[in-house]
């Protein structure tokens, strides 16, 4: 009697599955030599850079295109401060004032150095 | 040292890898004698070639030795995912056989192949494997989850990373197909005179 194509099919799939070859030695010794040579050593942790570390800290690219804005607008106030500045400043702190420490003295001392 | 192996030896897969991945060389042995075989049997059983099946499985192993630090034990079980890289290299090996006339094939060597019953069988093994090259890799791939390694439909979705559904029909398609290619063969199978 003549097996149909799936009885023929599903024979060799059985047959095919009681395959099972024994690990020869040297096969499992070349996966452990590579298992050996791949072992990963403990690598030890990357020191801090301190850029990243600084950007982090200050919130990143953007807080340092703020900085950079507020440092060219205080360069800018300092170079030609507008007029409301000076009114201000004068406001806060009051007019400048000279004051002579020596006072009279100075005249005495000139004289007794001239004097010898 | 026999101690440190015999306390792996209950070790679940992962833990083996893992353990492995922080220097314990004890860890990769047992390991390796618990996987090595099945992966052997798989590629032998795709390839029909002892020395290519045997390549297949070192490779498949320094694959794995080589993810093991980064593996994450909550992802796939370490036997899916060697099967999963075991048919992929096999599907590449079988891909190339396609480009070579099949009466250039060397015949591998095997020093006990005098026997009348085993020429039979290497045969028959060798007209499965051709077969297998030259289908589509994924029916390939899942005919010999299904039928040649036995795996249940699930765990063929879960190696292939597909639907139940497309197991299913991926199995079937491939079964055909393959008993298409293996119908000019028939007499070269031998299975009406068993």
């Amino acid at each position: 009697m003549t097996k149909s194509d799936d009885d023929i099919i599903d024979a060799l799939f059985a047959q095919a599955r009681t395959q099972s070859p024994a690990v020869p030695d040297d096969l499992m010794a070349r996966v452990l030599a590579d298992a050996a040579d791949m072992l990963v050593q403990p690598v030890a942790a990357p020191k801090p850079r301190l850029w990243p570390t600084f950007l982090d800290l200050i919130g990143g690219w953007p807080s340092v295109g703020g900085l950079a804005m507020a440092g060219v607008a205080g360069i800018w106030v300092g170079i030609a401060p507008p007029a409301s500045v000076a009114t201000w400043t004068a406001d806060l702190i009051g007019s400048p004032v000279s004051i002579d420490l020596l006072g009279d003295t100075s005249d005495y001392f000139a004289e007794g150095l001239l004097d010898g | 040292m026999t101690t440190q192996l015999g306390s792996w030896r209950d070790a679940p897969d992962a833990a083996l890898l893992l353990a492995y991945a922080q220097g314990d060389m004890d860890a990769a042995r047992v390991l390796t004698a618990r996987v090595l075989p099945r992966i052997l049997a798989q590629a032998t059983r795709m390839l029909s070639d002892q020395a290519e099946a045997e390549d297949v499985s070192q490779d498949a192993l320094m694959r794995l030795w080589k993810i093991a630090p980064d593996w994450r034990q909550d992802e796939a079980q370490v036997t899916t995912w060697l099967y999963r890289v075991t048919a992929n290299l096999c599907t590449d090996r079988l891909r190339k056989r396609r480009n070579v006339p099949l009466d250039e094939i060397a015949e591998p060597a095997d020093p006990q192949r005098s026997a009348p019953g085993q020429i039979q069988d290497k045969a028959r093994y060798s007209a499965l494997s051709d077969a297998l090259a030259q289908m589509p890799e994924r029916q390939a791939l899942a005919v010999s989850l299904r039928h040649l390694e036995g795996l249940p439909n699930p765990e063929i979705a879960e190696v292939m990373d597909i639907s139940l559904r497309s197991v299913e029909s991926l199995t079937a398609r491939g079964k055909r197909a393959l008993m298409d290619i293996l119908q000019g063969r028939k007499a070269e199978l031998g299975y009406d005179d068993d």
